[in-house]
This record gives C-alpha cells, sequence and structure tokens, in this order.
C-alpha cells in the first residue's frame, strides 16, 4: 500500500521552526554550503538534470528557468529572486506548511536560486492572511542573518544576498508571477502584458527569477543529494515527489507528500478513504483553476504529464474530493464567484465575462427553462474568455466549467 | 490600549519604512493594524501619499484593490468566515448564519460597541480542518456552533480582563 | 534607420519599421482592427482584447498592439473565429455600459457597436447589469465629469495623464466588475487634477467630459472645427477650436503636429471664455468731459489721427511713441512698427518683452548673435540634463514642461533647478539648487570654477567656435579663481556638494539643455545671469548640435514674433540694427518712404518711454493690447507719467487697469476673430485663423493701424488680407524670406527659413553662431551686491511670477469661469520661521510695503516653498498691483526692469 515519503517535508513536527539550531542539526543549509563551493552554472546545471518542474502550478522545468535569468540582460545592475508564497488557491495549503514549519527549507532553496542566477536582493511576496507564514519566515531570515547566512560574503563565498519579506493583501490574482512583481512594486494587481517574461523584465524592470515555495523548498535536497538521487522517485516525465493538499470528504484531510505518479485513488487512501464511507463522485484537481474529473479518473497516475494527456490538471496539488450527494452546480458556482472576486478587472473579457458567468450559474442552480443550451453558451464563453484574456485568471474559468460538463452534464441540465 | 504600537502616530509607523513605493503594502498593512479600528484613515492614506511621493489616487487606488484593507471603521475583532469550495462543502453557510445570530448583526458590519467585524475571506488554506474562521491574525478550525459560541465568548470575556 | 521588414496582414504585403507596433502598422495601411484601448501617444495596455490577431506559428488569438513586427510575420486580423470572440467583447462591455448619449462627444465605442450589428438589442447574448454595479459619477471638477458608467476602463484617461503629461494624477479604485477611474481619494476636485483635460481629449467614450459648454454642444447638428493657435503662453499649442451658433463651445489640441502634438494645459483647453465676455469692447469710446462716450469708427480714428499729427507737429517726431503687443499676430504688429517708423517718424516702439527675456535676448544676442531659442520644444523629450534657471515651467509652460518631465520619467535625464522658490518642477528635479535672490552670477561662477579645475571643459570647441579661443577662456579662468565652493556658499546658500554636482552633471550630460526664465532675466543683472550661463554652455561646447543648448520659453503667444517683426526700438526687422544703412534703403524702398525719413537712431525702450512721459518729452501714446498700469515696474511712476500725456489712444479687447487713462479707446478683435501669424518660442511661425465674428464693431487691429495711417496722410500700403502683410515681412527680414501662408497650412515652419525651398531650422548655431565673426563670445562678469537690500525697515526680500490658472495681466484668464473656479485670489507666501517670529497665521491679511509703495489687504500663504526671509505674490491680480512694490531701476544692457527683487516689510492690514 501506498506510503507518504517525506523529502521535502521531512522535519515536520520534528524540529521547532523558529529555532535555526534545529534546522541546522537535521540539515539545513547543507545544500547552500556544497552550492557555494561551486560554480552559479554547475547549481543550474545540477537542476536542470534533476528536472525539477515548478510546484506553483503551471510545472515549468526550474532550472530552465534559471539559466534564463541567469543568462538575460548582462549589463543590468541589479538581479532579482522573488519567492511567491502567495498561496491563494482554494483547497491548497502546502506552501503554508512548509513556512509555519520549516521556514529554512524554502529559504536555503532561495538563497541557493539567489547563488545560481546571482541574484543579490530577494523578496518573499507572502500572503497578507498568512500570519504565521509570515511571522516565522521573518524570524527565519533574522536568525540567518545571524549565522551569516545572508547578507554579505555569505559563508565566506563572497556572495552578497539580501531578503526581505513582502505582504500581500488578500488579491488571489497576485499569485500570478507578473501580476506578483506589480504588487511587489506597490501597485494595484493589474497583470503585466506578456512578454517580456521576468527573466527579462521581472521586478522593477530587471530580470527576475520567480519560483514558488514548493519548488525551493525542493532545491536543497537536489543540491545536497544530486539529481540522480531526485530522479529515484517520481515518474519520467515528472521527477521528485509533490505535495497533495486533500480536502473535502475524506477521513484524514491534509498535507502528503508522495512521489509523482500516485493514483487518486491511493491519495484518497492515504487520507483515510471517503469520510463516513460515502461513495466517491467527483474531485477537483487544482483548485478552482482546475478540473473536476469523476470515477473514471481513480485508477491514472497523478502526474503534470498524465494528467494533461487527460486534459485534466495537476496544478497546485489541490485534491478536494465530493461524494455522492454533493451538488456539482454547488461547487461549479463556489469557484465562479471566486474568479468574479478575484478578477483585477484589466481586460474586458475576464472583467465582465466573469460577472455574466456568475449570473448564468446562479440560474443554472435556481432554474432556468433551457439548462442544456444555458450550459454549452456559458462553455462558450468561456472558451473566448480564455482565448482573449490577459492572464491565466479570465482563462479559468473553462477549466472547471468544461470538465464539469464533461463529466455531470446529467446533473447540471436536468430540470429541478 | 492594549496594543503599544497604537501610541504611535502616523508619520512614525511610515517613517520606519524607506520612502520608496514598493514599501507601500507594507506601510499600509502596519497603519491598519496600529489603528484600534482596524482601518485606513484618510489622513493615513494622504500622509503615506506625501511620504512616497505618490498621488492621491495610487494610494487609494491600492488601499481599495486589496480586500485586507478597509476605509472605513470597523471592529477590534475582524471575523472573516472562509467561503472556499471547500469550507463551503462543509456548511460555512451555516458557520456565517450562526455568527450573524450571535453577533446580531449581518455580513459585513460592525456590533454596536465595536467588538466585531463580520467579513467574508477567500479560502484561508486551512482545508485539513474546513470550516474555518480567522478572527484579527488567528484562525480557528472545525467549527460547530457550539465551538463558535466559544471563540466569542471567550473574546468578549478577554477585552473585558484587558478593560478591566 | 530602422531596417524595413516585410509581412503580411490577410495576405496583403506591407513594409514597415522592423519592431513597429502591429496594431499601428495595420491601421497605417487602412486595415482598421477594431481597437478602443490603444491610443499611438501611450504606451500598450491590453485592456480592450478587440485588436486580436492570428500569427503564424505562435499560440492561440493575441492582442495586436502588443505585437512588434518582424521579418515574414503572417497575421491574420479577420477571420470568422477573430470577428465573433470581438462580438463577445463588444457584447460583453456593453451589458456593463449605459448606452445613453447626448451626442456632445465622438463615441468610439458606439461606432463599434453599430459596426457589428450589436446596437440592435436582439444581436445581443448578455443581459444589462450596469445598473445593479452601482457605478458613481464623480462631478467634484471645476471643469470635467466623469461617469462610471459610461467608462470602458480603457486605461487611456490615466496612461494620457502619466505618459503624456507627466502627472500621474488619476487611477483605477476596487478591482473587477466594480473598478473605476478617480483622481484622489476618489474626488476629483480635491485630486492634484490640474485641469488640462488630456484625459477628456483621449476618452474614446463620453466618461469623460468637459464641463463648460458641453450643454451647448450638438455634433450632430453642424459643428464647425477651425484650427488655430492658443492665445497665452509662447510655447503655440496648435488648437481645434468647435464653433457652434457663432460661439466657440469646445477646445482641442491638435494630434500630430509640433509644438504640442495634442497636448493642451488647462488655459488652452479651458480658456477661451473670454472671446465671448459680454465685457468685450465693442465700440470706439471717446473721453468726453471726464466720460468715455461711444462714437463711431471715424469719429475716433479721426481724432486720433489729428491728435497725433498735432502733437508731432508742435512738439517733433520724438513726442510719439507706442507700445506694440505681444498678445497680437506678427501682421498686426509688423504695421504697428510701420506707423510709428514711417508715420510717426521715430523708432519709439517697443513691448513688453523689456519686461520679461530683454535681457536674456540682450546677452543671446551680444554672445551668439541670435536672441531666440536655439533648439525645439520636443528637443526636451531627448535630452539627458535640463538645466532650469528661474523657471517654473510646470506653470508658466506647462506644455514644454510635459517633455521635459517625459525625459525624466521616462528616460531617466536629469532636471537640475535653480530657483530660490520651490517649484513643482522640483518633484522631478535631480538637483535643486536654491540660492538667495539676486545671486545667481556668484553661484554660476562657482559652477564655471568647479567645471574648469575639474577640466570638464571642451578645448577643442573653444578653440574653434569661442571668440579669443583659449585666450578669451583664460580670462574667465582667472575671474572665476575667486569662486570657490566656501566663497560661493557665502552668498548664495547653496550647499558646496550640491552645486559641485550640478555643475558636474550638466558638463558631462551628452544633449544638455537649458531653459531660462523670468528668474533669471528680470534682475538688475538679468544680462550678466545670462552671460554666465552662455559663458558655462560654451567652455563645455554644449551647444551646436541638436539637442544641446539655451533656450528661453517665452512668456506670451507673440512675444517672439513682435522682436522677429521688428517692433523693437533696437532693430527692424529680422533683427537688422536701426543703425544699418544698407538695411534703411533696403526698407525705404519697400515702404516707397525717402531714405532719410527713417530715423537711424534708437528709440525709446519700454520703460524709458514711461520716463520720457514723466519728463515730458513724449506727449502721444499709441498702446496696442498692453496694459502697463499693472505690469510696468513701480506702477505710481507710471501712473504718474501716463496722467502727464497729452493725448493717450488705448486699443484692446478689455478695459483694463490703464484704459481709464485713455483719451479715446479702441475695440479689437481676440485671437479667435482674427487672421494673421505668431511665433512661438522655438522661433515656429504659426497660422492664427478666424473662427468667430467680432462682437459689435471691433476691428482686427492692422485694419485700424492702417486706417490711423490714412488719416495722418501717410497710407501704409494696399494690403488685401494677412497674407500681403506677411509677403511684406518675408521681404523685410531675412529670417523669414521662404516662408509664406501656403506653407504654413498644416505646420509651423522654424525661421531662419532663407527660401522657399527651406525647411526651416529646428537647431541654431550647428555650424557657427550667428555673430559677425560666427564666434561665440565669452562675457567675464563679476557678481555685485544688489542696489536693493533687506534692512531693518524692509527686512523680506520680495519674488514676484506667475501661476498656471492665470495669465499675464489677468484680463483674459479671468474672465474664464474654469480658470477662475481653480484660483482667483491673490497671496504673498511666507516661510514658515518668518510666519512665526513675526506672529502672523494662515491666511491672515497682511500690509505689504516697500520704499515705494503697498499693498493691502493680501492674505498670507505660510509655506515652506520660500525661503527663510524670501516672500512671492503672483503679478496677476488687479486688487494687489505687486507692481506698487516694484522697482524701476534697470539693467543697463537691456533696460530690463528687477521685478524680481524688492525690499518689503509686512505688518497685520488693519482693516
Amino acid at each position: 500500500m501506498i506510503q507518504e515519503t517525506r523529502r521535502v517535508l521531512k522535519n515536520i513536527g520534528k524540529i521547532n521552526p523558529e529555532s535555526i539550531d534545529d534546522a541546522i542539526r537535521a540539515g539545513a543549509y547543507d545544500g547552500l554550503k556544497k552550492a557555494l563551493l561551486v560554480q552559479p552554472a554547475d547549481v543550474i546545471n545540477e537542476l536542470m538534470g534533476a528536472d525539477l518542474h515548478g510546484r506553483g502550478g503551471a510545472g515549468f522545468p526550474a532550472g530552465m528557468k534559471q539559466k534564463f535569468v541567469s543568462e538575460s540582460c548582462m549589463h543590468c545592475p541589479q538581479r532579482y529572486v522573488v519567492v511567491n508564497a502567495d498561496e491563494g488557491e482554494p483547497g491548497t495549503f502546502k506552501d503554508r506548511i512548509i513556512m509555519e514549519q520549516d521556514p529554512h527549507l524554502y529559504l536555503e532553496g532561495t538563497i541557493i536560486a539567489a547563488y545560481a542566477v546571482q541574484a543579490s536582493k530577494g523578496f518573499i511576496y507572502i500572503r497578507g492572511e498568512y500570519h504565521d507564514s509570515i511571522r516565522k519566515t521573518r524570524v527565519a531570515i533574522k536568525d540567518a542573518y545571524k549565522k551569516g547566512l545572508l547578507g554579505k560574503n555569505i559563508l565566506g563565498s563572497g556572495f552578497d544576498c539580501d531578503i526581505e519579506v513582502k505582504l500581500g493583501a488578500g488579491s488571489y490574482l497576485c499569485g500570478e508571477e507578473l501580476t506578483m512583481l506589480e504588487s511587489l512594486e506597490g501597485k494595484r494587481g493589474n497583470p503585466r502584458i506578456k512578454p517580456p517574461f521576468p527573466a527579462e523584465k521581472g521586478a522593477f524592470g530587471l530580470p527576475t527569477l520567480v519560483n514558488n515555495v514548493e519548488t525551493l523548498a525542493n532545491i536543497p535536497f537536489i543540491i545536497a543529494h544530486g539529481k540522480a538521487e531526485f530522479r529515484k522517485l517520481g515518474t519520467e516525465g515528472s521527477p521528485g515527489t509533490k505535495i497533495f493538499t486533500i480536502s473535502g470528504r475524506v477521513n484524514r484531510a491534509g498535507h502528503y507528500e508522495v512521489p509523482m505518479g500516485v493514483t487518486l485513488q491511493e491519495l484518497i487512501h492515504l487520507a483515510g478513504g471517503m469520510s463516513e464511507g460515502k461513495p466517491f463522485k467527483a474531485a477537483l484537481l487544482g483548485g478552482a483553476a482546475g478540473t473536476f474529473v469523476d470515477a473514471s479518473m481513480l485508477e491514472e497516475q497523478m502526474s503534470y504529464d498524465n494528467l494533461k494527456k487527460k486534459g485534466a490538471t495537476l496544478g497546485s496539488g489541490a485534491v478536494i474530493i465530493f461524494a455522492e450527494g454533493d451538488p456539482v452546480v454547488e461547487a461549479l458556482h463556489n469557484c465562479l464567484r471566486f474568479f468574479r472576486h478575484e478578477s483585477c478587472g484589466k481586460c474586458v473579457p475576464c472583467r465582465t465575462g466573469t460577472a455574466q458567468l456568475v449570473k448564468s450559474a446562479e440560474q443554472l442552480r435556481n432554474g432556468h427553462p433551457d439548462k442544456k443550451a444555458l450550459l454549452e453558451q456559458m462553455i462558450r464563453e468561456s472558451t473566448i474568455m480564455a482565448a482573449t484574456s490577459l492572464c491565466p485568471l479570465g482563462q479559468s474559468p473553462v477549466l472547471p466549467l468544461k470538465s464539469a460538463a464533461s463529466y455531470f452534464s446529467r446533473e447540471l441540465t436536468e430540470i429541478k | 490600549m492594549t496594543n503599544p504600537l497604537q501610541l504611535m502616530c502616523t508619520q512614525q509607523i511610515i517613517e520606519q519604512f524607506a520612502p520608496e513605493q514598493h514599501n507601500l503594502l507594507n506601510i499600509l498593512h502596519a497603519l491598519q493594524d496600529n489603528h484600534p479600528q482596524n482601518y485606513l484613515t484618510e489622513q493615513a492614506l494622504d500622509d503615506t501619499a506625501r511620504y512616497l511621493g505618490l498621488p492621491k489616487s495610487s494610494v487609494y487606488g491600492v488601499a481599495t484593490y486589496y480586500t485586507m484593507f478597509s476605509l472605513v471603521p470597523r471592529g477590534r475583532y475582524i471575523v472573516r468566515v472562509c467561503t472556499s469550495v471547500v469550507c463551503e462543502l462543509h456548511k460555512a453557510g451555516r458557520v456565517i448564519g450562526s455568527l450573524e445570530n450571535m453577533l446580531g448583526i449581518t455580513t459585513g458590519e460592525t456590533t454596536p460597541d465595536g467588538m466585531f467585524t463580520l467579513e467574508l475571506s477567500e479560502c484561508l488554506g486551512q482545508c485539513q480542518d474546513a470550516p474555518s474562521v480567522m478572527v484579527n491574525e488567528k484562525v480557528y478550525n472545525n467549527l460547530d456552533d457550539n465551538r463558535l459560541a466559544e471563540i466569542i465568548h471567550q473574546i468578549r470575556g478577554s477585552q473585558k480582563t484587558a478593560n478591566r | 534607420m530602422t531596417k524595413q521588414i516585410s509581412l503580411t496582414i490577410d495576405n496583403k504585403k506591407i513594409t514597415a519599421p522592423e519592431g513597429a507596433n502591429l496594431l499601428q502598422v495595420a491601421s497605417e495601411n487602412n486595415i482598421a482592427i477594431p481597437h478602443l484601448c490603444y491610443h499611438k501617444k501611450l504606451s500598450p495596455t491590453g485592456a480592450c482584447r478587440l485588436c486580436i490577431v492570428k500569427i503564424e506559428n505562435q499560440r492561440g488569438l493575441i492582442a495586436s498592439c502588443t505585437v512588434q513586427v518582424s521579418d515574414g510575420m503572417k497575421v491574420t486580423a479577420f477571420d470568422g473565429e477573430l470577428e465573433e470572440a470581438r462580438k463577445y467583447l463588444l457584447d460583453w462591455l456593453l451589458s456593463e455600459h449605459d448606452e445613453s448619449h447626448d451626442n456632445s462627444y465622438d463615441d468610439a465605442f458606439r461606432e463599434l457597436v453599430h459596426r457589428y450589428g450589436l446596437d440592435k438589442k436582439e444581436n445581443r447574448l448578455f443581459p444589462s447589469i450596469y445598473k445593479e454595479l452601482g457605478y458613481p459619477t464623480d462631478e467634484s471638477s471645476p471643469v470635467l465629469s466623469y461617469d462610471a458608467a459610461k467608462c470602458i476602463k480603457c486605461f487611456r484617461c490615466i496612461k494620457g495623464c502619466d505618459e503624456v503629461q507627466g502627472k500621474n494624477v488619476l487611477s483605477f479604485t476596487n478591482r473587477g466588475i466594480i473598478s473605476y477611474i478617480i483622481g484622489g481619494f476618489d474626488n476629483w476636485g480635491e485630486s492634484e487634477c490640474d485641469g488640462c483635460g488630456e484625459c477628456i481629449q483621449l476618452c474614446p467614450t463620453g466618461a469623460i467630459v468637459e464641463k463648460p459648454h458641453r450643454s451647448a454642444i450638438n455634433l450632430l447638428n453642424g459643428i464647425q472645427k477651425v484650427r488655430t493657435t492658443c492665445p497665452y503662453c509662447g510655447v503655440g499649442c496648435q488648437l481645434e477650436l468647435f464653433v457652434q451658433d457663432g460661439k466657440i463651445v469646445r477646445s482641442n489640441g491638435v494630434e500630430g503636429v509640433s509644438p504640442n502634438d495634442g497636448r493642451l494645459c488647462v488655459k488652452g483647453r479651458f480658456g477661451y471664455d473670454y472671446v465671448h465676455s459680454p465685457e468685450r469692447l465693442t465700440k470706439p469710446l471717446i473721453k468726453k468731459g471726464g466720460k468715455f462716450v461711444e462714437s463711431s469708427w471715424d469719429e475716433a480714428l479721426d481724432l486720433v489721427a489729428r491728435k497725433f499729427s498735432e502733437i508731432k507737429e508742435k512738439y517733433g517726431r520724438k513726442a510719439l511713441a507706442g507700445y506694440a503687443s505681444a498678445k497680437t499676430t506678427n501682421e498686426d504688429n509688423y504695421l504697428f512698427m510701420k506707423l510709428v517708423r514711417k508715420v510717426f517718424g521715430n523708432n519709439n516702439v517697443d513691448y513688453c518683452t523689456r519686461l520679461c527675456h530683454a535681457s536674456t535676448v540682450t546677452a543671446m544676442l551680444r554672445s551668439l548673435g541670435d536672441g531666440a531659442g536655439s533648439n525645439s520644444i520636443e528637443d526636451y523629450a531627448g535630452s539627458d540634463c535640463i538645466l532650469v534657471t528661474g523657471n517654473n515651467m510646470i506653470e508658466t509652460h506647462p506644455v514644454t514642461a510635459t517633455f521635459v518631465k517625459y525625459a525624466v520619467q521616462r528616460k531617466g535625464a536629469k532636471v537640475i533647478i535653480i530657483d530660490p522658490k520651490w517649484t513643482p518642477l522640483v518633484k522631478d528635479a535631480h538637483i535643486w539648487l536654491q540660492p538667495k535672490l539676486g545671486t545667481d552670477v556668484a553661484l554660476l561662477n562657482g559652477m564655471l570654477r568647479v567645471i574648469i579645475s575639474e577640466d570638464l571643459i571642451d578645448r577643442e570647441f573653444i578653440t574653434k567656435r569661442v571668440d579669443g579661443g583659449l585666450q578669451a577662456f583664460e580670462r574667465l579662468k582667472a575671474l572665476t579663481g575667486k569662486y570657490t565652493p566656501e566663497y560661493v556658499k557665502a552668498i548664495t546658500g547653496v550647499p558646496a556638494h550640491l552645486m559641485t554636482e550640478a555643475a558636474r552633471v550638466y558638463a558631462r550630460a551628452g544633449s544638455p539643455l537649458i531653459a531660462t526664465g523670468m528668474g533669471y532675466s528680470q534682475q538688475v543683472t538679468g544680462t550678466h545671469n545670462v552671460f554666465c550661463l552662455i559663458n558655462m554652455m560654451l567652455i563645455t561646447g554644449q551647444v551646436g548640435r541638436r539637442g544641446a543648448g539655451l533656450n528661453p520659453p517665452r512668456g506670451q503667444n507673440n512675444v517672439q514674433g513682435v522682436s522677429d517683426v521688428g517692433a523693437s526700438p533696437f532693430t527692424y526687422p529680422g533683427y537688422i540694427p536701426v543703425e544699418d544703412e544698407e538695411n534703411l534703403r533696403h526698407i525705404a524702398r519697400i515702404w516707397d518712404v525717402p531714405f532719410e525719413s527713417l530715423d537711424s537712431k534708437k528709440g525709446l525702450s519700454t520703460i524709458e518711454i514711461m520716463q520720457a512721459a514723466y519728463e515730458g518729452s513724449v506727449k502721444g501714446m499709441y498702446i496696442m493690447g498692453e496694459n502697463p498700469m499693472l505690469t510696468d515696474p513701480n506702477l505710481n511712476h507710471t501712473e504718474e507719467a501716463i496722467k502727464r500725456l497729452d493725448f493717450l489712444v488705448v486699443q484692446d479687447i478689455f478695459h483694463t487697469d490703464t484704459t481709464p487713462f485713455a483719451d479715446v479707446i479702441l475695440p479689437a478683435t481676440a485671437f479667435a476673430e482674427s487672421e494673421g501669424t505668431y511665433v512661438n518660442s522655438d522661433r515656429r511661425v504659426l497660422r492664427v485663423r478666424k473662427a468667430v465674428d467680432p462682437p459689435g464693431q471691433a476691428r482686427q487691429d492692422w485694419e485700424i493701424i492702417t486706417e490711423i495711417a490714412r488719416r495722418m496722410g501717410s497710407p501704409l500700403g494696399n494690403y488685401r488680407n494677412e497674407s500681403d502683410i506677411w509677403d511684406e515681412i518675408a521681404r523685410t527680414a531675412p529670417i523669414f524670406a521662404g516662408i509664406s501662408y501656403d506653407r504654413l497650412k498644416d505646420q509651423g515652419i522654424q525661421w531662419p527659413c532663407p527660401d522657399k525651398d527651406h525647411p526651416g531650422t529646428d537647431t541654431l548655431f550647428l555650424e557657427q553662431f550667428n555673430t559677425p565673426n560666427g564666434l561665440g563670445k565669452l562675457h567675464p562678469v563679476d557678481y555685485a551686491e544688489q542696489n536693493e537690500q533687506a534692512d531693518e525697515t524692509y527686512p523680506f526680500i520680495l519674488n514676484t511670477g506667475r501661476i498656471l490658472y492665470q495669465y499675464h495681466s489677468s484680463t483674459m484668464s479671468r474672465r474664464n469661469k474654469a480658470l477662475t473656479d481653480f484660483a482667483n485670489q491673490a497671496y504673498v507666501l511666507m516661510n514658515p520661521g518668518d510666519a512665526e517670529r513675526h506672529g502672523f497665521t494662515q491666511g491672515q491679511k497682511l500690509r505689504i510695503a516697500s520704499r515705494r509703495g503697498l499693498i493691502e489687504p493680501i492674505a498670507v500663504k505660510i509655506s515652506n516653498e520660500v525661503l527663510p526671509g524670501e516672500l512671492f505674490m503672483p503679478f496677476h491680480y488687479p486688487e494687489a498691483p505687486v507692481n506698487r512694490l516694484t522697482r524701476d531701476e534697470m539693467d543697463p544692457y537691456s533696460k530690463i526692469a528687477p521685478f524680481k527683487l524688492s525690499a518689503v516689510n509686512a505688518s497685520p492690514y488693519k482693516g
């Protein structure tokens, strides 16, 4: 039977997250020490060899991203590392667990990443609601300075790096990397036009590496133990482990670190099985910007590549389980309402489209003479939104909508 | 006055930060947290704009974009009910109803004694123990009516002690 | 040269510069891709998404406004999928939109809705939701209204305010479907908005509309649009006036032409009310028994001609004098000058330039050979260092300032400000040097010393282009040797490190421009101040190429042109000295007069004319469009002088502070009723066109002038129209020789323009200076203490100047509701320390007195915008005529008066 394999979460519950000495005893900063002995390019090569994919949702190869940043704008006066700790995807709390329980792990990953791209300044952008994460990260940074792990001439290597915490203030969209940079600069969370990508023009117009907390938390292991060791777990196309956060109708909702490639069924089992013994009905994978699946997907491997093939998404690793009797239309309505609330309003299709979709979803829920036509129209709208929107938010509603319709069209369109 | 920070004037708070635009959100957080009514006064926005050399509208635009900031006075305790898809599955709607009853206000309002403001929140990332609410910086999970009553009672009690 | 590439759009082959904006390229090739948020003056936003296209080998639909074209690009702009998506986008927008419309504005959105058939409700998918969204309106601004329900949130207003005007006053509030535009804290009227109206002009719908006269506008009902030139400051903004039922109802900036490319300031956009003021002069008035009585033109003109002739006969030809006008056209002024020279028979013609940039012009003429700005206004945008001396350009030349702000905010240029008083540009400044009033020569000599001692000079330039070369430079070096940083600080109060940094930044810059204003010119050392600037410019070689030089922005619409066409006691058209015999013979031939009849001695300058009137040698005066009773220094003295005249004619559009002293008042046309040309600050000859009829019997100035000449028995010529007059100007002034009305049809031409194939001159002094030997001349000058000093009785030094919302003597600006809504109150600025010491409180009424006069009551505005010991007052307000306090001591070279420095005291007003 499937067991948890804790690599990233190995210290969870075992150390005092506010004690750097505890963390160091448990191996923290070993990766950094090793990294500082080699060339920045060697660090990037190791990550590329490990084929670590970004754990924020998009799954872009992390080493490649670092390579782009390290090679961008050689005459620029400054380069930045920005940690995306704006975890806001519904059903997702993996980064919070890392920040609250082992903050030195991702801080170490951040410093290694900064070294790899030669960034002397880093920002950690943390969700404003994550008070505990903010506090513990600040303690970790302070202690790291004291130990010479941050600041000038880190561990005698000649590498300088300063890191400060920036607070979000209640905006899901600021978890999108270009929007986060706007917010980081003290502006409204309106997305930027892409290109340029952050690697070219990121924070303050300078080359910037933006990485998710969990991604960075994987780096110390790769540097300390090597790419081969890292690849021993997971699948060929999605190596390593992934933290899934399972919630909804399971007995032991929570965070589970497992090798990439476990099945949905195995995850439910890990989480103690279906609550109250109710039959499984659906899962929402990846949060609101994710996809619904039904029981036909229970045996599918949960990896970036496989799910993509099946038209589903792994996203942030959120797995929300629904049981028989839970109406899909409610979940769908909740997701659409969420998008309306979080749309920044900059581009027309997202601003108005999300508002109109909520109106339609209310009709879908409360009664409409031709729900089939209504649902089709909603899919059409969200498809055009996806094609025309400026940023990922407006491109998202089609995901839960289309997947819900493909698995649960009868339920959604039946007249009550 | 329980919080020593509350004795600080706006200017003192602002000047802890470098006068650079990227500090705007951190400054607004600090100003709001310092205010006993958990909001950003027009004076605070004005001082911030001047300190950062920003137009008023930029500061106002930021303060109204982010949901954590308020431009109207609120209670000493902000009760934020998570309405995510997970919490909703675990009857967040009932939590809202119960809190409205217990506090005698509807969502968005502040109790007449200035103690509580009831608000809704997007996912608080506490889905392992849904449903959840956050009261100021503290998170409460696995809520039912009894637990909610207990929490409210406890906060009221601690306030009475503090006021004595 | 940018590389040309080729691409196809819907199979149409197109050539375009590499990297150009795809949407722009399409539109220039008549491919009308729909769009709302894009504007070619602004950075792309990508908000409306209407301009989506498909590009071969690229994924998905791409907003063409965010694409740079590259070679071989294959673009699909129209197909079923794209058109369906666009229809959805418009449909979505419609659902959050209030479609009511009063036809007072163009509506690009409504046009698109029509194009896609969505004006028919049955073609729409989405229910209207705008009423549920609680969109507010904001009526708090004096000049505009905002309606969020008509707003499509395209960002054009925000970006126009930020990127074009450099003000960045606007933002969004809230987010998502309930977001909308705000100024200030959701209160436009209390925001930093200065009312320029750029946002109105850029708004593609009717969300932001002007307040003045909008209710009178119906675009469906025969609007006439007339292109002309702004009548306020010397930038020369090109306006498009909307005329309906004989009245001006709107003023827009003209896009795509210099100098303003669509930009305007609050005066240009909203300052036209005065044209239709009921207070306009409409009939000639003759003073009879101490009262003005309406008369016929014949009676008035006969009287004027008879009186002038009598004075000439009785006291000789030098007893007459005239003030020409910086407000009226070149053609008017040319004939005015011709009247004085040909009919009066002397050179006693001058105008307010003597009160503004005479010192700058004098210094420039002596050193460089030309008294006009060396560069183009738009060059500021590409400069890397702008030295702003005594020049509050954001308020006095707001549109020029937009180019400066662009350079700073978008290109990282450094602005160095030298000004004792805070000005709004300080916010954008790299360095602000704040010397005590009247100490500029010391400061600049200090900067020169830094440049010399750090060897930041340009030896090659000095050798090749400076008269006397390195030897002349050695004399300057010797003179500046004593201006050590410590010595300079003792005189000026400016910290050494700031002065040093300023000198280095200027000397090392790649394309530095100096913008010098009234703060430098209106001093007894005015000419010396500018000599110092020129010394610095010459030894560093920061002139003689595009984007480097010295520019005095001119304060009035045609102050440049009036000098150019020779309304000066010292020069004929084209700056040819009155003593130049060859020129006099040339002129005599053109004017068909005996050469001997032309006076070859310099005439009296502005202040000298008043002094001569005071002393009794000038007996008759003709004042055209000037108001010396508010604008001349030492007004008590001026008043006495004017009273001593035997006969005074004032020609104007309103009663002014001067008209009560006239014997005859003649009603003239305002700018919108006139034809002709102005010359702006960068030597650009610009057309002025008639948009509306003059009120009553008012006549254009030149027509009045020719009548007076005819009745004095010496006709000026047979001019059918203004173009005829211009052609004569072009024959008399070589700098204008190649310019004709035909060539001015679409855009202005910068002089010198010696022949009809010459494109005009954007930069002066490229090859040589305009001096006789072609070399620039250094004028080493020493700092001298001012004669007027603060003392126990008069402990303050008073500075004077302008504000954005008023103009000159405010006869025009005060007759505009929009402008007076913004500012209509005189005040005196005082440093908080001084106010505290004297026990004055904010707004308290004071009495300000100098050795020459006093003003009371005047409200005090306590602000650290001024240094301790210094005061500042705007000079616009007749109820607080600051020139009762100023001196008429003159700069010995240029005869300018020191408006910027008077010793005064302040005491509580005791009503």
